[in-house]
């Protein structure tokens, strides 16, 4: 996965529900070293019992911000997503060297 | 001619090895070396086997009983080690661990082993000698998909309940009911009920997972982890900068932020961290505990007798002041 393009990761998710499972794949994807590299990564766990729905934000260096709500997209589909937008930026990136 | 006579022999011995009298053993031996034809051709030719009734797999070692998975393969071994740390172990946490460096599981575990040592030995037994058990608290990583076999086996097979089932495998020593036997794979591949531990459990097998395992319900134990390795503010809070300078160091701090706790196992329940901050908050361990559920009782006892008595107690005070009452009018309406 490009991570290079990626400034803010925020993860939402309940452990105890099949949907944290994209969200917390997710999370593992990112470098070692991503927090000392400038990234901000929030994660917020709910507790067991919350109704709430995981969710994941993604914000690039460019501005734009994906929002996923993981019950209805697995982890090949976020990757995917976001390695879409990724490529984008790094053709720029190409460009303009 | 002599071998019209071993063919003979063999088919005496075969007969006579399901008499309960002799040794099922012996008999094997002796039915392999009248046998001139293979191993495998004598087996199959043993044929009249009741129906229903497992024969005994004869040529079994004790040190490798027959076993559905290889035993030789490292997965194999860890089921059996994961099956025998949750017999065993009453508290593990699990953490997800998202690409730690080796620097910074060296750094997390030395602020774990410092927290840990800080803690007092405690009595497990009223009367015995206090047990230091902070040597063996263990932060270790494991794979995911063998702890969730072992999870299963460790609920759904009941070693005792397969022992008794015709169905089982059985050697000359005994039925074949250990972790990787044909028993324990048929046990766990049913459907998981829904109110079961593993059901509940389940979703957490996602992932790279690390156990903290504590062989002792010692909350002073857990809280002294928690600290380090999921602190709250207030209830547990991050040791000082001061007293513990390795813990605020970039290295350590980098690997926790990437440490999450996601469960915990406590006595084969469930608990989430709120649950597990609560069995970590129980003040003096189990013996706190057990005077909290005294002191409840207690109380309880109290609060019944005063509401039975309080009802009598009202009535008698409400007839009383009646009847003070009544004296007084008399009194007035005689003074009159």
């Amino acid at each position: 996965m490009l991570t290079k393009y990626l400034t803010e990761v925020t993860a939402k998710f309940n452990p105890f529900s099949a949907c944290a499972k994209p969200a917390r794949l997710f999370l593992t994807y990112l470098p070692p070293n991503a927090r000392s590299s400038g990234m901000k990564i929030n994660t917020t766990l709910l507790p067991r019992t919350s109704a709430e729905k995981s969710s994941l934000l993604v914000k690039f260096k460019d501005g734009k911000e994906l929002k996923f709500e993981t019950d209805k997209i697995n982890i090949k589909g976020v990757v995917g997503e976001c390695d879409r937008h990724s490529r984008q930026l790094q053709k720029a990136d190409d460009l303009m060297d | 001619m002599t071998r019209r006579v071993t063919q003979t022999a063999a088919f005496c011995l075969r007969r006579l090895r399901y008499q309960p009298s002799i040794p099922q053993r012996s008999c094997a031996i002796a039915v392999q070396n009248f046998s001139t034809t293979s191993r495998n051709n004598a087996t199959t030719a043993a044929a009249p086997k009741p129906a229903g009734v497992q024969v005994p797999v004869d040529f079994a070692p004790t040190t490798k009983p027959p076993s559905a998975r290889p035993t030789e393969t490292r997965k194999s071994q860890m089921i059996r080690t994961y099956t025998s740390m949750l017999r065993t172990t009453p508290l593990i946490l699990f953490f997800q661990h998202s690409n730690i460096t080796a620097e910074e599981w060296a750094a997390i575990r030395r602020e774990l082993k410092k927290a840990l040592e800080a803690v007092p030995a405690t009595t497990s037994l009223p009367g015995s000698a206090p047990v230091d058990i902070s040597s063996h608290v263990k932060l270790e990583v494991v794979r995911t998909n063998m702890l969730n076999v072992a999870l299963k086996i460790v609920e759904f097979h009941d070693p005792e309940a397969a022992a008794a089932k015709s169905t089982t495998a059985r050697t000359s020593r005994g039925p074949i009911v250990h972790d990787l036997s044909q028993a324990a794979y048929e046990a766990i591949n049913k459907d998981v009920p829904e109110d079961s531990a593993y059901a509940q459990i389940q979703p957490l097998m996602v992932g790279p997972l690390a156990t903290l395992v504590i062989p002792a319900v010692s909350p002073a134990h857990l809280a002294a982890a928690l600290t380090i390795l999921a602190p709250v503010p207030g209830k547990f809070p991050a040791p000082k900068k001061k007293k513990s300078p390795g813990f605020h160091d970039s290295t350590c701090q980098n690997g926790l932020a990437k440490l999450l706790l996601v469960g915990g196992r406590i006595e084969g329940q469930i608990f989430d961290q709120s649950g597990v901050n609560w069995v970590g908050g129980i003040e003096g361990g189990l013996d706190g505990l057990r005077a909290q559920l005294v002191h409840v009782l207690q109380s309880a006892g109290l609060g019944l007798s005063t509401a039975l008595e309080g009802h009598s107690k009202s009535l008698w005070l409400t007839l009383e002041s009646r009847k003070t009452q009544l004296e007084e009018e008399s009194g007035e309406k005689k003074s009159e």
